[in-house]
């Protein structure tokens, strides 16, 4: 029987699937997911299953924590926290649920930027067929929506299953669960909705009211600033509805973020009374409505004027660069790049790092991140006022460092990015294979990067503080930077951009457990040390160059114990075989 | 009968100068028209047009009498056609791709894998069918542009280009087979910069400079005309394009110069 019903279901795919209009939908699915006219083959490629598993992954583990750490029967024996109202004890973390999938369904959207849009390849390909343009048009709509929906109950199936059970464990009915449940699953989808809403709405109004050429242009910029807000929002997540309640007596929906109406929403539908919800409340609806209708408009107006117009439209590339760029360069050309092949790959990695948007967004994300957990400490460090206002706080002298650590990072990681690996045969044919340029022109390229955060970092502490105090900082900084890039490229052997993406090692996990302890030992063991070191400067300033001496002592018996192999200039970054096969036939 | 017509077709860019100047030409069933010109001279622009893929500013582009635009569905249903790019979806296998075409040209599942097959099969690309366009070189994925453009048996062809990165064997297959088509009484629009194949398939040439139609008529008549015994001097004169051996002596004067 179960067969004669998969024989039908197979019977009816197929009819369905032969049908013009379904297959240009699971055209534009297949579009939107694996990439847009700038994707190629041999770039950063994930299966399907891999990002629906990392997707949901976030939410089904705080679930787990959750119930390990704060709705245990066991912690709550031990508290004798027999009887509680679980939707006031579960409102913080409701609210995180709702900001992760806010957060997740958004950056999707940011992710996939590109391809939500037909491009130019798509009009190549589809516009001279017989198709309705309102058919192209429909169908990549339905496909936006179907991804949206796809993306939403992907990121909170673990979540919306786990977490009820697991705050609800006290409860006094089925019934009770039940409503939990539903107001939690209701209450994240609309607001991951919501979240994806949103960012197409931006798009589709930036390539509606913008000439294409400007739209390209500030298309990187406006990632990276919805990028900046959804961390920025993300940081929210622990500390809103404490906010929710210092601002109870003045209500307004305009005052505190979206992911926040989606959890008063949540309380109002759960019957929680409380005169902050309702407003809130309506403005998740009315919010969800208008960015629905305002995303599905601007989505049309741009596919008019800019899809319908492919044929008419033309990618130019800033030509040369302004007068300042030139000058800094050919400054640089005269003192920091040495040879040809360093200064012709300065400029080659440079413009793919500014040009590129999925190379711009890589670092730029990075140093975003940075950006928000340094003012976030900032924030912390001005409740606390300092005693000693003569000498910065040890969370002042921990910003740069902070910033470094993540623009380093951020700039290490787009070099893993391979831009279309065809287009690398030009190095392939020029560089010799044994060169150990790679890793200085790399390391030059860092240095670039982190220049003129350096010269800021000195102007603001000088501003601030004392131009001793600036130097001293800015020269410590400025070498735990220069270790911190020797550490970042202790085995990198390729041209930037021009070897196909690492796989996963089995190192890799250890690496992304060692960069987070060094992020701390980076920018949290040092400027304590060095604030100490200005008040005694003697037995401080001997620990901190002990430890940088003891770091630059590592990397230079990891750089003494690397065998000549693994300096080799590599363009295809594959695992070693897993059984190496030993030549050991005798030749005469 | 007139398979395609275009009536003073002109189209102005952004800029004030046209691109396609007050084009006229007309194109029968069984008749195969070169279509040449330098870079820069219109030609993709008019192909453009004639697909509807372009508006064009002045002038009407006329299928069996009618203007495209009345039924633009209608008209692409009886068009098959090679654009000068092959900018295919690189995560697609060209099997894949060709099916996705058929497909939304409405061609029955069970002809469409058939013909996919034998095409396949004709143009060697079988061995490939399977494997990613990504991983394609630009002659296979040329070949499987001129698939996708065969697959529904149209009886108008426009092909820009589509010698492009074709191997001797393929460009030959490619040669026969638009004669073929042409004897069969397809009307055929053939762009091309290989003016000795041109010479040789073509009933007809129109020879574009800076948008305008310089010469139309029978290739054999275009070298009587210009007192030439081939069609590539007798282009090369047309469209003043210099003396290229005097051009070719300067650039190697460059490359030598420090």
């Amino acid at each position: 029987m179960s067969l004669y019903y998969k024989n039908c279901l197979r019977a009816r795919w197929q009819a369905l699937s032969q049908k013009p209009f379904f297959r240009l939908f699971l055209h534009c699915t297949d579009c939107i997911f694996f990439g847009s006219e700038d994707a190629h083959a041999g770039d950063v490629d994930i299966g399907i299953g891999a990002v629906f598993a990392i997707l949901a992954a976030p939410g089904t583990f705080v679930a787990v924590g959750l119930l390990l750490f704060k709705y245990s029967p066991l912690t709550h024996y031990i508290l004798h926290e027999t009887h509680f109202n679980t939707y006031v004890v579960s409102f913080s973390d409701e609210y995180f649920f709702i900001v992760l999938s806010f957060t997740a369904a958004a950056a999707i959207a940011v992710w996939k930027w590109d391809s939500l849009v037909p491009d130019r390849r798509d009009y190549g390909n589809l516009a001279h067929l017989p198709l309705r343009r309102g058919h192209i048009f429909l169908a990549n709509l339905l496909a936006l929506l179907f991804l949206a929906a796809v993306a939403s109950v992907d990121i909170n199936l673990g979540s919306s299953l786990l977490f009820p059970l697991v705050a609800c464990w006290t409860a006094p009915s089925a019934g009770y669960i039940v409503v939990f449940f539903t107001t939690h699953l209701l209450s994240v989808l609309l607001a991951a909705i919501f979240g994806f809403m949103a960012v197409l709405a931006i798009l589709g109004v930036l390539m509606a009211f913008l000439p294409y050429r400007a739209f390209r242009k500030c298309s990187v910029y406006v990632r990276s600033a919805l990028l900046i807000f959804f961390v920025a929002v993300l940081m929210t997540s622990t500390s809103e509805p404490k906010k929710l309640d210092a601002i109870r007596s003045a209500i307004s929906w305009t005052r505190v973020p979206p992911t926040a109406w989606f959890a008063a929403l949540c309380q109002w539908l759960r019957g929680v009374r409380d005169p902050l919800f309702p407003p809130l409340a309506a403005a998740a609806i009315c919010g969800s409505i208008g960015v629905l209708l305002v995303a599905i408009g601007a989505y049309a107006l741009s596919y008019r004027r800019c899809f319908l117009r492919s044929a008419e439209t033309m990618v130019i590339l800033p030509a040369g660069g302004g007068v300042i760029a030139r000058s800094v360069l050919r400054m640089l050309d005269k003192t920091l790049l040495r040879s040809p092949f360093q200064r012709g790959g300065f400029r080659f990695v440079v413009k793919a790092l500014f040009r590129s948007e999925t190379h711009s967004l890589a670092w730029i994300a990075f140093t975003a991140v940075g950006v928000m957990i340094a003012s976030n400490n900032l924030l912390l460090a001005n409740a606390k006022p300092d005693p000693i206002s003569q000498i910065p706080s040890a969370v002042v002298l921990g910003v740069p460092l902070v910033l470094t650590y993540f623009l380093m990072f951020g700039v290490r990681l787009a070099f893993e990015i391979p831009s279309p690996l065809r287009s690398n045969w030009m190095f392939r044919l020029e560089v010799d294979p044994a060169t150990r340029q790679c890793t200085a022109l790399a390391k030059r390229v860092m240095i670039v990067f982190e220049a003129p955060l350096l010269i800021v970092c000195f102007a603001v502490f000088a501003y601030l503080w004392d131009w001793r105090i600036a130097l001293i900082h800015a020269i410590l900084a400025a070498a735990m930077a220069f270790l911190l890039i020797e550490t970042l490229l202790l085995s990198f052997r390729k041209i930037p951009f021009t070897c196909s993406a690492p796989p996963f090692k089995q190192t890799t996990i250890v690496s992304v457990i060692l960069y987070i302890v060094g992020l701390f030992a980076f920018s949290a063991v040092v400027p304590p040390l060095e604030r100490q070191a200005f008040r005694d400067p003697f037995s401080s300033a001997v620990v901190i160059v002990i430890l940088l001496m003891l770091w630059w002592l590592c990397l230079y018996a990891a750089h003494k114990n690397q065998i000549e192999p693994d300096r080799r200039l590599i363009f295809e970054d594959t695992l070693p075989p897993a059984v190496e096969v030993l030549d050991l036939t005798f030749r005469r | 009968m007139v398979a395609l017509e275009a009536r003073g077709l002109t189209k102005c860019y952004y800029s004030s100068v046209p691109a396609v100047r007050d084009l006229t030409f007309s194109l029968s069933e069984g008749e195969v028209l070169g279509f040449l010109g330098p870079n820069g001279s219109g030609k993709s622009t008019t192909v453009k047009m004639l697909t509807g893929l372009l508006e064009p500013t002045q002038g009407d582009v006329l299928s069996r009498g009618d203007r495209i635009e009345r039924d633009l569905i209608h008209y692409r249903e009886r068009l098959g056609y090679v654009p000068e790019e092959a900018d295919l979806y690189p995560f697609l296998s060209g099997w894949e791709y060709l099916e996705l075409v058929g497909t939304l040209r409405g061609i029955p599942r069970r002809s469409l894998e058939k013909k996919i097959d034998a095409l396949l099969e004709l143009f060697t690309l079988t061995p490939h069918r399977y494997s990613a366009i990504g991983s394609y070189s630009k002659g296979m994925r040329q070949r499987i542009l001129l698939i996708a453009a065969l697959l529904h048996d149209p009886p108008l062809l426009i092909l820009d280009e589509p010698l492009s990165g074709l191997d001797v064997t393929s460009a030959m297959v490619v040669k026969n087979l638009v004669k073929t088509l042409g004897e069969q009484g397809k009307a055929i629009l053939y762009c091309s910069h290989v003016l000795e194949v041109v010479e040789k398939i073509c009933s007809q040439v129109i020879v574009l400079r800076k948008g305008k139609t310089i010469a139309y008529g029978p290739p054999a008549e275009l070298m009587k005309a210009a007192g030439q015994a081939s069609l590539e001097h007798a282009f090369a004169h047309l469209v003043e394009g210099g003396d290229t051996a005097q051009i070719a002596r300067d650039i190697a004067a460059v490359m030598k110069a420090a």
